[in-house]
């Protein structure tokens, strides 16, 4: 749209002008100078024509030049490496070049395609999203953001580095021989994992997408909510939540509110992803691992039978008893489609072997499920360092179902959680989640493959080629 | 931070002085005074509401509501607080404004239709609008303003208060409009919104439109501009005797001295002539329903109680309402075709 940038003719980097010997700091200065010479005669020889006063087609030569950005992320980052991609884009981890302490993650969003032209379409709402809100969070537990660099009709988002995630670290406790992520490791995550939370609802940010691969933890065990393309604000919004986006939330992370078709929904579906993860740093597998029905052809929603199933399997039926505003949901009557819950899971307590009483307590298999998970693993086998689980104790068994509460108003908020005696007692919360272990969890994978950071998403597209350079316009100044 | 204001980018960011907004201004024409010479803009303040009207025209178009427009009208103000007017197309600027605000304040609009809704809005302006050309403004904008994208409104502050207060509907209307009015004027680069929102809570309290046919002056204009003084006035000295909570109590003597003797409720039929045909809209439908001027009085009182004895920055008030009433004035002044040429000029010469 306007011609932005002083010196038109220059590319992109500014080009040295050559045959200057470069010699030492008077010959840089020499140089500079000669470039700033250079700038100023192109800026000022565009508006010679206005200058002379003649006739005004004289100034067409003054086109409008594209966007370009102040900023080069190849200028000022070294990539080291990628780190992964989804649907948005590419991560990859970056060094300074211009001093910049630490490391980052610069994530890529990748930009629309027309056949083999890469076009501005407009920019996703979700990055939007993202740009906008990752500018305005500052906390210890939410990932920082450095900076955004707009170039090639790309968007760079640099973030912090966090050498490790929650998916990551429960993967490695899967590993053989499976043994459990140590007991003051999970009640420090839990920790700072509910203070980001508190912080975004506080700001009326919900995230909408907890899950432990958004989950960053870095090498100083500090635990930073990542991720924030689906999160958003949620004061006084001009349309319903429900409008924006149908479905929100990973599958096994949905709260069951969600899945029964509530448009108004509100921080409390963050508090139940969070009830899910601290079940799966317990477990080490997703408590709710349901399979999601897809969308039909006429872009319904269906109802999400087979995940409801799921976790009614483990939290017995939801009763109006229990959440009162249940036989408003819109899926209420799909509910008494699902099979009541089996009497006993799999593992422990014998005894109850017919129906108990659902009605009132809800069937709730959940303490057991707590129980046999916290002490299934050997205690007394010391030849593998493994720690027990059986520390966290009864509250721990109070705090996860006050997070995994049916009904929305009665869960826990992050802010009654944070104050839950399950933090109070038994072992001290640390800020560092890896404090007093003896291992390291292994360094995120970072592949080689592809450290192009600018023509990555451009296969066959030699840098020369970006068609950027060609729509550039040729209306230019003549040279002198 | 998103909820709080203090925190915001917009207050870390994007509010100034009246003094660093000059200077601002004055570097970038400094950088080409060429090019300054020869394509003369409007007065200041005739840009600011030509271009809030076209952004308003583009949201009328696509049934925008009020927030997103705002929102376009603050983006357009920040860029050009860093870019120079006249290397711009100001109208795909603010195509592009009102894009991403609609994105920004969750009603998005489909690229193609801005774009088309545009192109026929502004036919001469710019032809050559499509896509491409939005998509690209908006990394300019995006960019000029640092991807500081969320904007704190007066709005939510006047819809909270406004029952607090006992603001009738009209009264309440008129607020709105002045808020709306406000997107006219540089205060939204000056100003936090809740000052701006309690100062068209004011004015909507003292304000009385001029009875139809007598002659507007500046005599009318200045008991308007008293009235709203002297509620604020009244403000300070409470303040200034309950200990001083207030944050501006202590240097507040001189700002408003002459009009502390003024009794408030003295000045409270004052007349604004040059009030936005808006705001006289929403008063006359609120004449028919005219009420004791005591219930009026009380209003005020409680006001002017209230912002004693919070930590409002009166003085900030003050000065918000006389660039407010200056506005007014201006107003009647505005000639939309000599400012729309004037634009046209240039870009049509630059080709932009």
């Amino acid at each position: 749209m306007a011609d932005r940038f002083a010196p038109p003719a220059f590319p992109r980097r500014a080009a040295k002008p050559d045959g200057i010997p470069f010699t030492g700091p008077a010959a840089a200065a020499q140089q500079e100078q000669q470039q700033q010479q250079n700038a100023s005669f192109n800026a000022l020889s565009r508006y010679v024509a206005d200058g002379n006063g003649g006739a005004d087609p004289a100034d067409r030569s003054i086109g409008p030049i594209g966007y370009q950005s102040k900023v080069h992320v190849i200028d000022k980052y070294k990539v080291i490496g990628f780190i992964s991609s989804g649907t948005y884009g590419r991560v990859y981890k970056a060094s300074g070049r211009q001093g910049q302490v630490g490391e980052f993650a610069i994530k890529k969003f990748k930009p629309d395609k027309e056949g083999e032209q890469v076009t501005y379409t407009g920019i996703s709402q979700s990055a939007v999203r993202e740009m906008a809100l990752c500018s305005e969070l500052n906390h210890i537990n939410v990932i920082k953001l450095i900076e955004i660099i707009l170039e090639d009709k790309c968007i760079f988002m640099v973030f912090e580095y966090a050498e490790h995630d929650l998916l990551q670290i429960i993967h490695h406790h899967t590993q053989q021989p499976r043994h459990p992520i140590p007991p003051t490791t999970i009640k420090s995550i839990m920790f700072q994992l509910l203070n980001g939370c508190q912080y975004l609802h506080t700001n009326w940010v919900l995230h909408r997408d907890l899950k432990p691969a958004n989950i960053m933890v870095t090498s100083a065990g500090e635990v930073k909510i990542g991720d924030l393309g689906l999160a958003r604000l949620f004061q006084k919004p001009l349309h319903s939540l429900y409008g924006g986006d149908k479905v929100v939330v990973t599958i096994w992370y949905r709260a069951p509110e969600l899945l029964l078709g509530s448009r108004h929904y509100t921080p409390a579906i963050d508090m139940w992803a969070v009830g899910c993860i601290f079940a799966e740093l317990l477990s080490l597998r997703p408590i709710f691992k349901g399979e999601e029905a897809k969308m039909d052809s006429k872009k319904t929603v269906p109802f999400q039978r087979n995940q409801m199933q799921k976790i009614v399997d483990i939290m017995g039926m939801p009763t109006k008893d229990r959440w009162p505003l249940l036989t408003s949901m819109i899926e209420y009557s799909a509910l008494s489609t699902l099979q009541p819950p089996l009497n006993a899971p799999h593992h422990g307590h014998h005894g109850h072997h017919y129906q108990p009483q659902r009605q009132n307590s809800g069937g709730s298999h959940l303490e057991k499920w707590y129980y046999s998970t916290i002490n299934q693993h050997p205690t007394g086998s010391s030849a593998s360092g493994a720690t027990s689980l059986h520390s966290l104790g009864a509250e721990g068994y109070k705090l996860l179902a006050g997070l995994l509460e049916y009904d929305p108003d009665q869960r826990l908020t992050a802010a009654d959680a944070l104050k839950h005696p399950f933090f109070s007692t038994g072992d001290k919360v640390s800020s560092n989640c890896f404090e007093g272990l003896k291992m390291e969890y292994p360094h995120r994978r970072v592949s080689q493959d592809d450290n192009d950071i600018r023509t990555s998403s451009l296969p066959g597209t030699k840098r020369s080629g970006l068609p950027d350079d060609s729509l550039r316009p040729g209306k230019r100044v003549k040279e002198g | 931070m998103a909820a709080n204001f203090w925190e915001s980018t917009q207050r870390r960011h994007w509010q100034f002085t009246k003094d660093e907004l000059a200077a601002m201004r004055q570097k970038l024409e400094d950088e080409d005074p060429n090019l300054v010479q020869m394509y003369p803009l409007p007065h200041l303040r005739h840009l600011n509401i030509y271009f809030n009207q076209q952004i308003n025209r583009l949201g009328k178009r696509l049934g925008v509501r009020q927030q997103p427009m705002a929102t376009a009208q603050l983006y357009t103000k920040r860029f050009y607080t860093r870019v120079e007017i006249r290397r711009t197309n100001p109208y795909l600027l603010m195509a592009t404004a009102v894009y991403l605000a609609c994105k920004m304040e969750e009603c998005p609009q489909h690229i193609r239709l801005v774009a088309g809704e545009a192109r026929s809005l502004w036919p001469n302006e710019i032809q050559s609008i499509d896509t491409g050309k939005v998509g690209e403004c908006e990394f300019f904008l995006i960019s000029e303003m640092s991807s500081h994208l969320i904007v704190h409104q007066p709005y939510r502050t006047l819809t909270t208060l406004q029952g607090d207060f006992g603001l009738t509907p009209d009264e309440a209307a008129l607020a709105w409009s002045i808020i709306n009015d406000h997107y006219m004027t540089d205060l939204p680069l000056l100003y936090p919104p809740h000052i701006i929102a309690l100062t068209a809570m004011v004015l909507a309290l003292v304000l009385r439109p001029a009875p139809t046919g007598s002659q507007g002056g500046s005599s009318n204009t200045a008991a308007g501009l008293a009235a709203a003084s002297a509620v604020l006035a009244q403000a300070q000295a409470r303040a200034a005797i309950t200990g001083g909570n207030n944050d501006s109590s202590g240097r507040s003597g001189s700002a408003t001295p002459s009009l502390t003797s003024q009794s408030s409720s003295e000045s409270q039929a004052a007349q604004l002539p040059g009030l936005h045909p808006g705001v006289q809209r929403a008063h006359d439908s609120g004449m028919a329903s005219k009420k004791a001027p005591e219930d009026r009085l009380n209003k005020v009182t409680r006001f002017a109680g209230w912002l004693a004895d919070s930590n409002i920055d009166i003085e900030a008030m003050v000065d918000c309402t006389q660039e407010l009433i200056a506005f007014y004035e201006c107003h009647e002044q505005y000639n939309d075709k000599h400012a729309r040429e004037q634009i046209n000029r240039f870009i049509k010469a630059r080709q932009l």
